[in-house]
């Protein structure tokens, strides 16, 4: 039974990975926004190497993650695919996994071949193999976070990508200005290190200055919890918004398919 | 309105479908209203409906799409869906009105990905796949891109992955809408060969020659309710003293004109320029006809008797129920 439901996970990550990488959203946003994003942080600031190498790998990790997630449902939505899968034998769980994972292993698959571009190209020193693999568990977490975060705005019943991306847009940005990336967690006042609890990259930017600097601001087991917290606490939130919407998102288009077709038989 | 015959002939272990209730409201709009039926194993049953009469709604609510509603049941092979909605699920083949086949897979890979999601093994997908790609001729296809096909194409893809696991139930939604007179041809020998190795079908359509020789039984739908369910000949020898009477006259029936004959019979205007009514009396309707007609001024110019074909017994039962509809509303 759990060995079924794995193949089917595993097939639906496959299909994901394979129809939506090429996507113009996932590009644009996975791929171009952090890098423009870096660009106009890093250039005519004196910004010690270290650190740009953490805010390359905490936005690249955050925007890669929220890249797929959020499209695979309105596009399925939309060429009626989703249909095709729901009428199958395949659970909402196994459908959600399957985004989560294919955004998971895109997220992680691009973010480590860049960190390890940017940790030659910077020469950036690791005090222990242990901070190396803990640098890549926290971007192996932030995959999932982003991933389970591009999903829950993908809860909104729409078949339009846009209606979603702006609001994944309007989430990631602000989490990404009150993370401590740009400006580390030391230097600003308390009341501002509260705020930037509600953003978990707060936590894999912590995690990593850790393992970079050795100048992070809370525990490393804590960084580690609280992302866990994170990802417990937006699967549960998935769960329950997708099974929420998910009718609503298959009735709203038959629904304004069913309405026209009233109209146009009444004229 | 024609008795909806629930008293099926069928023994009880062989009912491969039965619906019970089946309700579906989009806010205040009822899509389906109430519906039951049952299908017997191996029967070709088709649903006939105009369009948002509740087809495609009802095979939605069939196969999970949709959630069912209050106190609806449905029973495959005598289980219910409750049981395990998901198990259930690899009992049928569906096959869309629209393709929604992975448009930036392959024929191969969509089949793959069906044949994989059923619980088929590697070797059981290639050579099912490969099978029914040469059953359908669409092995020089393979590697086609979905997108790259044509629509005829693509429906024979939305079949084979529909087979590829062989589901012994097979749900088809306006199967042969839109496609070539050859890819229709083919279609309909393929599902009647389908029903020779002993699959249950069920089929939506608005094509009458369609439901006419493929289907064993016909379900007819508006407005979300079921208004008939017989055979096709039991439909057609319900409506044998029925003819209908086709006319043609001398310019463009004016509405006065137009609203004066209505009361011969339900007056419907087709492209060819004929006026056509059903008559329970063709006599009398005709002598009233010319005499209606003499009196203003309308000159006949060709005038024919047919007997009523399934499309006719079709449009009088819609009519008659639109009527009963009207005047309950009336009421």
């Amino acid at each position: 039974m759990i060995q079924e439901s794995i193949k089917r996970i595993l097939i639906l990550t496959k299909k994901n990975i394979t129809l939506y990488i090429k996507k113009g959203p996932v590009l644009i946003f996975g791929l171009m926004f952090p890098f423009f994003m870096t660009l106009s942080w890093v250039i005519g600031r004196k910004i010690s190497f270290e650190l740009i190498f953490i805010g390359i790998i905490a936005m690249t990790s955050f925007f890669t993650a929220t890249a797929i997630s959020p499209v695979v449902l309105p596009i399925e939505t939309r060429e009626k695919s989703l249909e095709k899968i729901i009428s199958s034998p395949i659970s909402l769980n196994e459908i959600l996994w399957g985004i989560v994972l294919a955004s998971t292993l895109y997220s992680m698959i691009i973010t480590s071949i860049i960190s390890v571009i940017f940790m030659l190209m910077l020469s950036i020193d690791f005090n222990s193999l242990i901070t190396i693999l803990l640098m890549f568990f926290g971007i192996g977490l932030m995959s999932i976070l982003g991933s389970l975060l591009g999903l829950l705005v993908a809860a909104n019943p729409t078949d339009m990508t846009s209606d979603v991306m702006i609001i994944v847009n309007l989430i990631k940005f602000p989490l990404l200005f009150i993370s401590g990336i740009f400006v580390s967690l030391h230097a600003i006042p308390l009341n501002m290190v509260i705020i930037s609890f509600l953003s978990p990259v707060t936590f894999l930017a912590d995690l990593f200055r850790f393992c970079i600097e050795g100048n992070n601001f809370f525990f490393v087991e804590f960084d580690i919890l609280m992302l866990f917290v994170w990802i417990i606490a937006l699967f549960i939130l998935n769960y329950l918004f997708h099974k929420k919407t998910m009718p609503k998102r298959l009735s709203e288009t038959a629904s304004k398919k069913k309405m026209m077709m009233m109209k146009k038989n009444m004229a | 309105m024609i008795k909806i015959s629930q008293n099926l002939d069928l023994n009880k272990s062989s009912v491969a479908i039965k619906v019970s209730n089946l309700t579906k409201r989009f806010g205040p709009l009822v899509a389906v209203n109430n519906v039951s039926f049952e299908i017997g194993r191996g029967e070709i049953v088709g649903i006939l409906g105009p369009n948002g009469a509740g087809k495609t709604t009802t095979i939605r609510l069939l196969t999970g799409v949709f959630k069912l509603e209050n106190n609806a049941r449905i029973e495959i092979f005598g289980k219910d869906i409750i049981e395990n909605p998901t198990r259930y699920k690899k009992d049928f083949g569906i096959v869309p009105e629209v393709s929604n086949a992975f448009s930036g897979y392959s024929v191969w890979q969509n089949l793959m990905f069906s044949g994989g999601i059923y619980g088929l093994s590697k070797d059981e997908m290639e050579e099912r796949s490969n099978t029914l790609l040469n059953q359908f001729d669409l092995i020089s296809k393979k590697h086609s891109k979905t997108k790259t096909l044509s629509k005829g194409l693509k429906q024979r893809l939305n079949l084979c992955q529909a087979l590829v696991h062989d589901p012994p139930i097979l749900i088809l939604d306006e199967p042969t809408s839109g496609l070539d007179p050859i890819s229709v041809n083919l279609m309909r020998k393929q599902i009647l060969k389908l029903k020779g190795e002993g699959k249950t079908i069920l089929i939506t359509t608005h094509d009458m020659q369609e439901a006419q020789t493929i289907c064993d039984r016909i379900l007819i739908m508006n407005k979300g309710k079921i208004i008939a369910d017989e055979s096709p000949d039991t439909l057609r020898e319900q409506f044998k003293s029925t003819s209908t009477i086709l006319f043609k006259t001398e310019g463009k029936l004016k509405e006065n004109q137009v609203k004066i004959l209505s009361k011969i019979g339900n007056l419907v205007t087709k492209k060819s320029g004929y006026h056509v009514f059903s008559s329970e009396n063709a006599l009398k309707d005709i002598a009233n006809l010319y005499q209606t007609t003499e009196e203003n001024n309308i000159t006949i110019t060709d005038l024919k008797i047919k007997d009523t074909s399934l499309e006719e017994v079709f449009i009088h039962l819609i009519e008659n129920d639109l009527k009963f509809v009207e005047e309950v509303g009336n009421k």
